[in-house]
């Protein structure tokens, strides 16, 4: 069992000591039972910190932002931040590493392991427990969540309202930690791949009509963009309005501005839009699942993201997320990488 | 005009409207969405809010201004387009949605007129269901000057009386579509109106969350500009845009051209949907941004809403739908932030 | 008479080799149909999905990427990192249901004019039966 006391203990030690700027970890929210990051500076809110099956967020997305404040400050505290990890976040923290983006002494990683295998899937939990709301979910023994309605507390066997993407997890654990809590539980795995089959079972036709579909729903909110942690590029391919531009640039440099997708929320740009977000994680999505939680249409981003996880491995025999010092999946090659398509 | 409506024979009165676009919720996985509807059948009103409001039918989010092209000989030509579709009765539009309505009216028919919204405004009939109770644990209309049955907006009002609807009809065109199904309405019994005003008083008090002291927020935010307040509430803000793009209220938008073919010219000039909470909204040409960092942005976000809009419309530019709170992937809450604004001290 | 559909193919050719093998399938008065747009850029490498994923969005019909032989690389390795990139891009392709056929790399060496031709003839007549692209071509 993770103990919430040791883990606080661990908080408030380290920024009594002065040895860390802040702790970004989760407390208690007001929407629900949801939580909120929380940004702890005083080891007196040590205690807001929580732990539970709600904590679903990747927290490492605030080291991009803990990195773009530092860079515009004259005289920065070159202290590191610490962070609450899961398994999941613990492997994006790797892939930040990997690409150089941050280094390993700006950060101090608290690892918390996910007992009972993960966290929860709202939509999940609130089929289960059928219309009544749900006011706190907890930890129970073994493999079980505990689930408290106005009605009482359940017991309710965590595979039944985990998150899919737990359910696949390669790493119920934290892979690089300063601290580490909880136990090294390791879920047995016939298919990590296993909510792709349906997709990929079906015929060409198919499958088009079902991404067509889902991507006819999509509003360009961006918001897939905005959680994921791996994706900080300052200027992204949909926004490229945004190139320095200083007072000597001529105007026929700005009026020639490359744009790739049109703003418009249409299938064909959507689809162009979702196509090379996939290609450009290539190799660096940890299948947090963020991107499919945070989407308001429900549109299951991640199996896009999970299919190049797949094809990386299958392919390439790339492991995504577990060492720092592995080249990027697209800079490196192996002189035995597949080419039969070529002709 | 008053009525009541038996609710099995709702499908009988959506058949005598052929003549308009029907639009009503429709469930789609875990929520519901507007659709067109084809079968007068499967209007269900059995819903609790859609994840997209009116909005989107009547101002939406991507729309033809005008079309150029041009020719060597001709020169440039432009031809406008205006929304020329079928009127449309938009079923199921909660009280907070069309309200929201009149607060666009107030930006698109005032002092400059906008003749695309209101095309489309003025050929829409909105037929609204008040709240039995709250749609969702994070209304808070009554907070904004709101209610779970106002009638602000619309043409009809539904309130569900369990097996059949109180139906109050508001306007000229909401009398117009009763009298397309005459025979399916029946009078009022004496019970139906105190019941109907029973549901609607006792909805109100189901309402968990609230804004308190609401009045002294506009005189509070007129301090906080520079406050480091901002900075500390937007810490967990990742910028997504969900909050604004949700919102039945929020309506920045960006004009583009969208050329189709260069020589000989020919294009679109569309109106996108715009967004205060993406980094490059206000990113001006010369490289220079106003508002770089959330702060500043969220800070925007509620300014605009409580108090530039105050001043400038006397009204909130909130209805108190809670789609932001359920739909923010941080837990960023509106209410909350508000709230505390009161109690800052700087 | 409805006149037949002929395909548009955006071909990218590495600079040092399919480019130059294309150019020698010209000089050498070879005949290929004309349906090809050539871009020559630096290296196969080079190359970014986005490039591939916009030619669909613009309108071709078909996308050919074309490098030098394994080994042959003016820059040693780009090649090679164009092997995985393009691989990745075909994958996905196909997952999202769009048709594979339109999407083909070949290996064009300098001295290879005849090679270019052949492929560029098998192209268009995989293409042809297809139709027009309409999947991703932007249709405002």
């Amino acid at each position: 069992m993770v103990n919430l006391k040791e883990l606080k203990k661990e908080a408030e030690r380290i920024l009594e000591e002065g040895k860390v700027k802040y702790i970004i970890g989760y407390e208690r929210g007001t929407n629900g039972f949801w939580p909120t990051p929380a940004f702890i500076k005083n080891p007196e809110d040590v205690e807001k910190l929580i732990w539970d099956p709600t904590c679903v967020y990747n927290l490492t997305r605030f080291l991009v932002d803990e990195k773009r404040r530092k860079a515009k400050e004259k005289k920065p505290d070159e202290r590191p931040v610490a962070i609450i990890v899961k398994g999941c976040d613990s492997r994006a923290l790797i892939i930040l590493l990997q690409e150089k983006f941050i280094n390993r002494e700006d950060v101090h990683v608290i690892g918390v392991s996910c007992e009972n295998g993960g966290v929860l899937d709202e939509k999940k939990l609130a089929r289960r427990v059928k219309g009544k709301k749900a006011l706190k979910v907890e930890f129970g023994e073994k493999d079980k969540l505990i689930v408290t309605t106005e009605e009482g507390k359940t017991e309710i066997p965590a595979e039944e309202i985990l998150a899919e993407r737990c359910l696949e997890c390669k790493a119920n654990f934290p892979v690089i930690f300063d601290v580490f809590l909880g136990e090294k539980t390791k879920r047995q795995l016939d298919n990590p791949f296993h909510s792709l089959e349906k997709i990929e079972s079906l015929s060409k036709e198919e499958r088009w009509a079902f991404w067509k579909e889902q991507f006819d729903k999509c509003i360009r909110c961006y918001a897939c963009r905005s959680v994921c942690p791996m994706c900080y590029c300052d200027e992204c391919v949909v926004d490229t309005i945004n190139f320095a531009v200083t007072a000597d640039t001529p105007a026929e440099e700005k009026a020639q501005k490359i744009k790739w997708v049109e703003k418009s929320p249409v299938s064909s740009e959507n689809f162009v839009y979702h196509l090379v977000r996939a290609i450009h994680l290539a190799g660096r999505c940890i299948d947090c699942g963020e991107c499919e939680r945070a989407c308001p249409l429900d549109i299951p981003i991640r199996l896009l993201n999970k299919k190049l996880e797949k094809e990386a491995k299958e392919l390439f025999d790339y492991e995504v997320g577990f060492d720092p010092d592995q080249p990027s999946l697209v800079s490196s090659f192996k002189d035995e990488d597949p080419e039969d398509f070529i002709k | 005009m008053e009525k009541t409506l038996l609710k099995r024979s709702f499908p009988q009165w959506v058949k005598k409207l052929s003549s308009y676009k029907i639009l009503a919720p429709v469930r789609d996985g875990d929520f519901w969405n507007y659709e067109v509807i084809d079968d007068s059948n499967s209007v269900d009103l059995n819903y609790l809010n859609t994840v997209l409001s009116p909005k989107k039918i009547i101002f939406p989010q991507r729309e033809v201004f005008l079309e150029f092209s041009s020719s060597n000989e001709e020169g440039l030509e432009i031809k406008e387009v205006l929304p020329d579709e079928k009127s449309s009765v938009i079923f199921g539009v909660r009280p907070c949605d069309a309200k929201a309505l009149t607060l666009m009216d107030k930006v698109f028919g005032d002092d400059l007129e906008d003749p695309y919204f209101l095309e489309r405004r003025n050929s829409t009939i909105l037929v609204g269901l008040a709240c039995n109770t709250p749609p969702s644990p994070n209304c808070f209309c009554l907070s904004v000057g709101g209610s779970t049955h106002s009638k602000e907006g619309l043409d009809i009002l539904l309130t569900d009386l369990g097996d059949k609807y109180f139906v109050e009809s508001l306007t000229k065109k909401g009398d117009e579509l009763i009298k397309l199904a005459k025979g399916t309405f029946q009078e009022p019994k004496p019970k139906d109106k105190p019941d109907a005003k029973k549901i609607q008083t006792d909805s109100e008090k189901k309402l968990k969350r609230q804004i308190k002291e609401i009045k002294k927020v506009t005189s509070e935010l007129k301090e906080m500009f520079d406050s480091p307040f901002w900075d500390e509430e937007s810490m967990g803000c990742i910028s997504c845009g969900i909050c604004t793009y949700l919102c039945p209220t929020c309506h920045c938008f960006d004009i583009n051209d969208e050329v189709t073919s260069s020589s000989p010219l020919k294009g679109k000039r569309v109106r996108n949907w715009d967004n205060c909470q993406f980094p490059d909204f206000t990113m001006h040409s010369s490289g220079h941004n106003p508002r770089p960092d959330k702060a500043s942005r969220l800070r925007q976000r509620i300014l605009h809403k409580f108090q530039y809009f105050v001043e400038k419309y006397q009204s909130y530019q909130c209805t108190g739908c809670g789609r932001c709170v359920s739909k923010c992937p941080v837990g960023i809450d509106i209410i909350e932030v508000v709230n505390k604004v009161k109690d800052y001290e700087s | 008479m409805a006149e037949e559909f002929e395909p548009k193919i955006v071909a990218f050719l590495c600079k040092w080799c399919s480019s130059a093998g294309s150019d020698l399938a010209g000089v050498s008065r070879m005949e290929y149909p004309p349906n090809v747009v050539p871009i020559t850029v630096m290296c196969s490498g080079s190359i970014s999905p986005l490039y591939i994923f916009s030619a669909f969005n613009k309108g071709a019909d078909g996308v050919l990427v074309s490098g030098c032989h394994p080994g042959d690389c003016h820059y040693i390795k780009g090649n090679f990192y164009a092997r995985r990139r393009i691989a990745l891009v075909k994958k996905l392709l196909e997952y999202i249901g769009f048709e594979s056929k339109r999407f083909q790399m070949s290996w064009v060496s300098a001295a290879e004019g005849t090679k270019y031709t052949e492929v560029i003839k098998d192209f268009v007549k995989q293409l042809k039966p297809l139709g027009p692209q309409t999947q991703l071509r932007r249709n405002l």
